[in-house]
């Protein structure tokens, strides 16, 4: 597993009341535990490891400023700042579809994928990493609307309902993306031979 | 009974068609005779070997092609696959809709693949998921530089006030679990208690200096023995010992205070000044 870490409810609630009193460990402690979920997820969008890691950055500073927002009773810290980061990412994914730059996605080569320490050949972890990879870019291939919908669906597994909460968008168009948008994938990456029966 | 003729009634043997007598002649003559014995076995086991073989399965889409050329209004267009396909995979397909689906996949050639694919590409997301990508040296470092504007937190301590502050605002807070609720009540309660809403005098511990009082004056007046009000007056003392300093610590009110040294200068003298340290203590109250 990648390192997925979390925080129990009552603990993230304890870190954002040192944070508010001043505490600089506690923010780091909720920096660390997130930085990386909140990177992928940016990664998985933008496809560019800069643009990623500048979202990621606008992401916690926002975070930093609305911890005041933060209340532990309307669910846990994770789901609060996961919520925020899906907002800010998405926002700012549509901004850059309105106005595209000619910017292509960065060499794929040039990113380093988290090797599993123990369980597997090196054969493996290369057809892993390959695999990453072609899943990045069969998922780039889509049209923004449908990338948006299958990121939050089968990678961030969201259900629908949190999906339609989030994109303010009516649960039939939300299905009808997320249709398309796999069956786009499953075509491209079956021209890409990544899946075969 | 002769060879051939075990041989011509070997059908009516085994349909179970012969009489008592001819049924018994046949078994009889199968236990004697080795090849006619053989014969009967053989046959045996021709009967049992076609009942069990069974035409070989029929081709999936057989059904889908009856259906085809017999109801050809019920097939669906590829596009219609397509739309329903994660309805399918959610288990949403209403039945009709279902087989008719089913039917398509199992014919049509350019969509059969599909769900197959999609299936696995959904589990190549699901195993992309799990290859997280490992966040870039520094980006940790950048982000605290940029909202507590330094990179070593620990070096970032909250101030008492604020820390205070955020500490009182925890306690404060209403209680957000049910299990602390009866004890949030119960402290409620103590607090009424401790404060005014038992006592006349605005403590507790003036509930026992009005008891004990009212005892004492009722020992003085009722009995002329000095014995009871000595021992009232000793615990009286002690009580007031007690209380006061009590509430020296804590916080005393004024009226407590002077309720306390009234009694302890009316405790040396006699019996006789008690209803008089009682009558002040009333006006106290």
């Amino acid at each position: 597993m990648g390192a997925a870490k979390s925080l129990a409810t009552n603990e993230g609630a304890e870190l954002v009341r040192r944070c508010r009193s001043g505490d600089g460990a506690a923010w780091e402690e909720i920096v660390q535990t997130y930085t990386r979920r909140i990177y992928n997820l940016a990664y998985r969008f933008t496809s560019r490891a800069d643009t990623a890691e500048d979202l990621t950055q606008e992401v916690f500073i926002r975070v930093y400023r609305s911890l005041e927002q933060y209340n532990p009773k309307q669910g846990d810290l994770q789901n609060w700042l996961m919520r925020l980061a899906r907002n800010l990412i998405i926002d700012d994914y549509r901004k850059r579809q309105r106005a595209p730059q000619d910017e292509a996605a960065d060499d794929l080569e040039d990113h380093q994928y988290h090797l599993r320490a123990a369980g597997g050949t090196v054969q493996r972890e290369m057809e892993r990493r390959e695999l990453g990879a072609q899943v990045q870019a069969g998922i780039d291939k889509l049209s923004p609307d449908l990338r948006t919908c299958v990121i939050l669906r089968d990678i961030e597994e969201l259900s629908y309902q949190e999906i339609v909460d989030l994109l303010r968008i009516p649960e039939g168009t939300v299905k009808s993306r997320i249709n398309r948008g796999r069956i786009e994938l499953a075509k491209t990456l079956r021209r890409m031979r990544v899946v075969e029966a | 009974m002769l060879c051939h003729e075990f041989e011509g009634q070997l059908t009516d043997y085994l349909d179970g068609a012969l009489e008592v007598q001819e049924n018994r002649k046949f078994a009889e003559h199968a236990l004697r005779c080795p090849v006619c014995h053989d014969l009967l076995s053989q046959v045996k086991n021709t009967l049992l070997a076609c009942s069990a073989s069974e035409a070989p399965l029929a081709d999936a889409g057989l059904e889908a092609r009856i259906l085809l050329r017999t109801m050809p209004e019920t097939a669906i267009t590829c596009s219609d696959f397509e739309e329903h396909l994660t309805d399918y995979l959610d288990g949403f397909l209403m039945a009709p809709l279902y087989h008719r689906w089913e039917r398509h996949a199992a014919l049509c050639v350019s969509c059969s693949e599909l769900p197959g694919d999609v299936v696995r590409a959904i589990g190549a997301c699901y195993t992309y998921k799990q290859d997280e990508l490992v966040a870039p040296a520094g980006l940790e470092a950048r982000i605290l530089q940029s909202t507590i504007g330094n990179v070593l937190p620990q070096e970032v301590r909250a101030p008492a006030r604020a820390r205070l502050i955020e500490w009182l605002r925890g306690a404060l807070d209403p209680i957000v679990s049910p299990q602390l609720a009866s004890v949030a009540t119960m402290l409620l309660v103590s607090v009424f208690v401790l404060t005014n809403t038992v006592s006349t005098d605005g403590s507790v511990g003036g509930i026992y200096h009005a008891s004990l009082q009212l005892a004492e004056r009722a020992a003085g007046n009722a009995s002329k023995s000095s014995a009871l009000p000595n021992g009232m007056k000793q615990l009286a003392g002690s009580v007031n010992d007690l209380m006061g300093g009590d509430e020296n610590s804590g916080k005393g009110n004024d009226a407590n205070k002077n309720q306390n040294t009234s009694n302890q200068n009316s405790a040396p003298q006699g019996p006789q000044s008690k209803p008089k340290g009682g009558g002040s203590e009333q006006k106290n109250h």
